[in-house]
Formats: C-alpha cells, structure tokens, sequence
C-alpha cells in the first residue's frame, strides 16, 4: 500500500481521515484481504466442514454460514460505529489500534499453536 | 431445503464467530472507518469466500494452502493498520 502524498494542504485532522481512508475500495480490499487471510483455516472453517462432512449437504451448509458471517459481520460494524459516537477520536484510534494488534498477537498465537 | 440443517450451521457459525479474530477486526475497522460500508462488504466477501472454500476444498483446506504463513501475513497485515493509526495519532499531536 503506497503512500500518496498529498498536493492540497488540509488541516491535520482531516488529512489523518483521509489517509487512513484512501477511497471506499482502498478500505474494502484491505478489510478483504486482512481477513481473509486470517479467517482461512480458521475454526469457523472446521466448524462447517464437519457439518458438511456430516450432511453431506454442502449448498446448505454454505447458506447457513453466510447468513451466520453475515449477521456478525454487521453486529461487528455496527458496535464499531456505536463506539465511534460515543469515543473522542484520539481514545477511539487507540483502542482501535489496540484492537488490532490483539488481533495481530492472536493470530500469531495461532501460527505458533499451527491451527 | 433442509431447515434443521440451515438453522444448525447458523447458530454453529454465529457462536463460532462471535468474538472470533475477524469480529474483532469488524469492530476496530468499522469503528474508525468513514467507509463502514467498504468494511462491512470487506467482511462478509473474505467471510463468505473462506467459507465457500472450506466447503470446496472439504478437509483439503489446511493441506492445499499454507494457512499458518497466511495467518502470519495476516499477522503483520492488522499490525501495520494498526500502526499506521497510531503514526497518524503522533502526527496529530505536534
């Protein structure tokens, strides 16, 4: 992810917004692709497999999980957005950052366990 | 349609998700995003693509790709977001 610089001068608080936000589809492939990467051999996956392996039904199984993935993703977004309101926005980026790096640690926790 | 079976997969994955890594990641983006939309399809498309291959792929999925290096990039990947976050925090203050 290359960092453009910007030409026009915005005060700082806006060029921090617009740095981290470079666009919609900036946002939507790096939340895509972070992820995606993590949720890969995840156990959600070995939740539904055995299902599957066991149902032998996999178009249903597959429809069961998305509207599963789906509904937490919203509730997900939502209390991110819920907690934005209610956070001045110097503690919310860092407890987002914060956030983010528990994540980091837990995924790593996983490549070190070999989940 | 099987019901029971759709109605059993939902709840599994729920529970399984709920306070899983990637709800986690869903609130820290979407808190601090002005694109919680992008988040949100962010989400669900990584989501629903993991899953349609772990459907796929069946057991295959851990032996066809290396999922311990994906979850180190992935690993590297959050705390680069998360970083970049705190940089612009600094940079901010002075």
């Amino acid at each position: 992810m290359i960092k453009q610089r910007d030409q026009v001068s915005t005060p700082p608080s806006a060029t921090n917004a617009r740095l981290f936000q470079r666009g919609f589809s900036a946002v939507f492939v790096s939340t895509f692709v972070t992820i995606f990467l993590a949720e890969i051999g995840d156990k959600t996956q070995l939740a539904t497999l055995l299902i599957t392996a066991e149902s032998r039904s996999p178009i249903v199984v597959f429809l069961g999980a998305a509207l599963a993935l789906v509904a937490t993703s919203l509730i997900g977004v939502l209390l991110g957005q819920w907690l934005a309101k209610r956070l001045s926005p110097q503690r919310l980026e860092v407890i987002v950052a914060g956030l983010l790096i528990i994540i980091a640690v837990l995924l790593l926790g996983d490549v070190v366990e070999g989940s | 349609m099987d019901w029971q079976l759709l109605g059993l997969t939902f709840i599994t994955v729920f529970v399984a998700e709920i306070g899983d890594k990637s709800q986690l990641a869903a609130i820290a983006l979407g808190g601090n995003s002005k694109f919680p939309t992008a988040v949100f399809l962010g989400c669900i498309a990584a989501l629903l693509t993991a899953s349609f291959l772990g459907v796929l792929l069946g057991g295959g999925v851990a032996q066809i790709l290396p999922t311990r290096l994906l979850k180190a990039i992935a690993a590297i990947g959050f705390t680069f977001l998360a970083l970049k976050l705190l940089m612009l925090e600094e940079a901010e203050e002075d």
